[in-house]
Formats: structure tokens, sequence, C-alpha cells
């Protein structure tokens, strides 16, 4: 009867275990399947990028605020890069994503490159 | 001092900066948070929350660029780039009570030179304030003690005289005017006797003797007899042999000054009873005693119980300093409107024990 009660167990946590990971999967998908593409060509990394705009807006809030509203409407003015980065590349084009995607999108970058996990 | 710190802790900031700007480009192949043994830092972002942090207590003011608490002094700096997200940098470092101590030091050294200066001008100013007052005193004792040495001359001569003429053959008459003079002559002898000890012979080296007591009172009785005639006081002797160890004229003041007083303040036809036994003596009188209250004043100099008395209040003083000089004991005991009787009692060793 225990083993039974135990198997159930494990069966449920395996389960909820699987679908948290499917939910962080498709989180991280948004940006894995339209951040990742594009900039793993180009010579700046996006952890380059990510330091720029921690260098230009400090906080969470304010860091992810900015660069979706750079991301929904990309302009000269409001990039971070360096001149010679817009020269070359110019400015990219307005995103096609969704506001939910779009956060989701950014969440994953700001948790992946977030320098309190990383500081010691 | 305070101030001296904050310059300090400014450019530590300075320092930490670089180390964050240096930091930051080489972020994420190096992440070690720069560390300094001079100072704990910390780096808060835009919206106030910790990035990283080496203080020791993590309670923050945004709202103050330089403060102490707990011993630790606090300075903050923004960042104008923000290098790993820091808006707010915090350098922290342990309160230095050194400062603190030497202010302390300074101050005390310099009060104290500036107590002393006071000091040495207050005591020339006073001494300058005082000169006048002092001479004057000077003058005063030196009148007071020629004047007292010039009486002596004149009134020994009054009573010299006075002793040596043959009443048989004067008139009642004159006999009468004559124990006048001579009560009065003995009057300013004996004020002359109380002044000359105060002013001059106080201070003189005692010269202790054995004294018969027996016989310097009988003696002193004899000489007030005239001036206790003179108020029909009469004297009651109830005297055993005793001695005493002690300088001859000073024990006479003590017995002139009592029975003088014991004259003085009793009432017309009143007597006086002088008992010496072996170890104390005591006058008692039929006067007009003293109040209660102010018996403990009697030895204060210029204490006078009455006004229409002569006198300057100086006699039991007199009393008192050699009874305290030879540490006898003397005690008061009165009673208003009946009497005062004073007892000498002399210590072991001052009276012959044969």
């Amino acid at each position: 009867m225990i083993s039974k009660l135990v198997l159930v167990l494990l069966l449920t946590l395996s389960l909820t275990g699987k679908e948290f990971k499917k939910k962080v999967d498709k989180k991280h998908n948004v940006y894995n399947q339209h951040c990742l593409p594009c900039h793993k060509h180009l010579p700046y990394s996006l952890e380059k990028i990510y330091m720029l705009y921690l260098k230009t807006f400090s906080g969470e809030l304010t860091f992810k605020a900015s660069l979706k509203a750079f991301l929904k409407e990309p302009l000269e003015e409001t990039s971070v890069m360096p001149d010679e980065w817009i020269e070359n590349f110019s400015v990219k084009e307005k995103t096609i994503l969704s506001d939910k995607e779009l956060d989701e999108a950014i969440d994953t970058y700001w948790e992946l490159y977030d320098v309190r996990n990383k500081l010691h | 001092m305070y101030s001296n710190q904050r310059t300090t802790l400014s450019n530590y900031a300075h320092e930490q900066i670089q180390q964050l700007r240096r930091l930051h480009r080489d972020f994420p192949q190096k992440t070690d948070y720069p560390r300094n043994p001079e100072f704990r830092s910390a780096i808060y972002d835009i919206e106030r929350s910790k990035i990283f942090s080496t203080l020791k207590n993590q309670n923050i003011y945004f709202n103050k660029a330089f403060y102490r608490k707990n011993g630790m002094i606090r300075f903050m700096m923004y960042l104008d780039d923000y290098y790993l997200g820091a808006k707010y940098l915090f350098i922290e470092i342990d309160e230095d009570k050194e400062w603190y101590s030497r202010v302390m030091m300074e101050i005390f050294t310099l009060g104290t030179i500036i107590l002393i200066v006071f000091a040495i001008f207050g005591l020339f100013f006073v001494n300058l304030f005082l000169r006048p007052m002092k001479n004057s005193m000077v003058l005063l004792d030196d009148f007071i003690k020629d004047t007292t040495h010039e009486l002596n001359t004149p009134i020994s001569a009054i009573l010299a005289n006075v002793e040596m003429m043959d009443l048989t053959v004067m008139e009642e008459k004159n006999r009468k005017k004559l124990a006048r003079i001579n009560i009065a002559a003995k009057t300013v002898s004996h004020l002359y006797q109380d002044l000359t000890y105060l002013t001059l012979d106080h201070n003189r080296q005692s010269k202790d003797e054995w004294i018969d007591l027996k016989r310097l009172i009988e003696d002193r009785v004899e000489y007030f007899a005239i001036l206790a005639g003179s108020k029909k006081v009469t004297f009651d002797l109830d005297l055993n042999y005793s001695t005493i160890f002690i300088d001859g004229i000073k024990i006479a003041r003590v017995i002139d000054n009592l029975i003088s007083n014991a004259i003085k303040y009793n009432k017309r036809g009143g007597s006086i009873k002088i008992t010496l036994r072996k170890d104390y003596f005591i006058i008692k009188d039929s006067g007009i005693g003293i109040e209660a209250e102010k018996v403990n004043d009697v030895f204060e100099r210029y204490t006078r119980f009455n006004s229409s008395e002569g006198g300057f209040g100086i006699g039991l003083n007199i009393v008192k300093s050699i009874i305290d000089e030879y540490s006898l004991k003397i005690s008061v005991d009165s009673v208003l409107k009946e009497g005062t009787s004073i007892r000498v009692d002399f210590l072991k060793g001052t009276v012959d024990d044969k």
C-alpha cells in the first residue's frame, strides 16, 4: 500500500516537473526562436548588448521597459548601440511579436544575463 | 576631523567606480566584485534594488549622502554611467575614534592652559586690589600693638601707687575714691592683658611649669576682690591642693577671664563659688545666666551677652584657645537668671599624680 502511494507521488512529481520544464522551455522558446537566430550572426553578442543596456538604464523595470519600447519602435535616436554599429548594420526592424511574447523574450533575456546571479 | 573622513571616503568611492568600470568592461570573464581592505561597499540600481553588497549592515539611507551610524561612517555617491547597473554606490568604514580623543585632548590641554592663565591673572589682580586692605590691616595691627604696649607703663604706675598708699590715714570719702581708681585701673589692666595676649603673646613659645593652682586662684581672687566688692559680690572658696603643668601666664589668663566674667555678669550682692579639686575646678556665679541656645556661642570672639557691661567679647575666646592648646576640657552649664557654672577638667598627665 505504501509503495503504491510512493509510486503515485513520484509519478505526480515527475509529471509536475515535466509540465514546469515544458512551460519554461515554451517561455524561453520565444527568445530562442525570435532573438538568437539573427543575433548569433552579429559581431556584438547579446551579452554585450545586455551590458550596454544595463549601463544605460540600470534597473530591471527601466531596462525591460526601454528595451520593449525600442523593439516596438526602433529608432537611431533611442538605440544604445554605438554609431559605428548603426552605420554598418542600421537599426533593426519593428518586432512582429505580440506584447506577451515580447515580455517573455525580454524576461528570458534579463534572467539569462542578470549580473546579480554572477557577481561574487 | 569628521569632514576629513568625508574626503577620504570620496576618494575611496572614486577608486571603487574605476574598479566597477573595469569589471563592467570585462564582465562576465571576470565576476569578482572589487573589494578593498580599507573599506566596504555596496551597489544599488536606479530602482534601489541591491546588486551587490559587502556592508556590515544592510540598512541603507538613500536620502543621506554622508552619515554616521552604529560606529560606522557611510558615504553615498551617484554613478553617471551605471556600471553593472549601479546607480548608487555606498562606501562604509568603521568610525575612527582617534579624531574624537584627539579633539578631547586638545580641548583639555587648551582648557587647562586657559585656566592657568586666568588663575595667574586672577591672583595678580586679587593681590593688586587687596594690597590697600592688607596695608590697612598691618597698620591697624601695628597701632594696636604699639598702643597696648604704651598702656602698660601708666597702668602699672597707677596700680603700684594705689597699692602703696596708706589707707589708714585717709578719710573714708577718699578711700572710696581710691578704691574706684583701683577698680578702673585693674579693669584697664585686665583688658590690656587680653589684648596683649591676642596681639603679642599667644604666638610666643610656651614656658610650661608646675603651677600651684590653689595659690594662683587665691592670688587672683585677692586681685579681683576690690572689683567684686564694688558690686558687693562675695567669694566662696572651696580649694583643695592641685598642681598643673602649664604656662603660668596662660593659666592666669584663663582664671582671670573666668573670674572677671563671673563678677561682670553677676548681680549686685551675688556670690561666686570656686571649687578646686585635684583634676578640675569650677567657677560658679549667681548672675544673669545665658540662654540655652546661646551657650555654644560663648567662646566665639566678640560675643557679648550683655551690652551694658564693658569689654570686647574676647575673654572667653582666649580661654578656649588656651584650653584647646593644652587639650583640656571646658564645659558650660547655665540657667537663665540663676547663674552660670564653668568647669575646667585637666587631663591625665597635666596634673601632678603624686
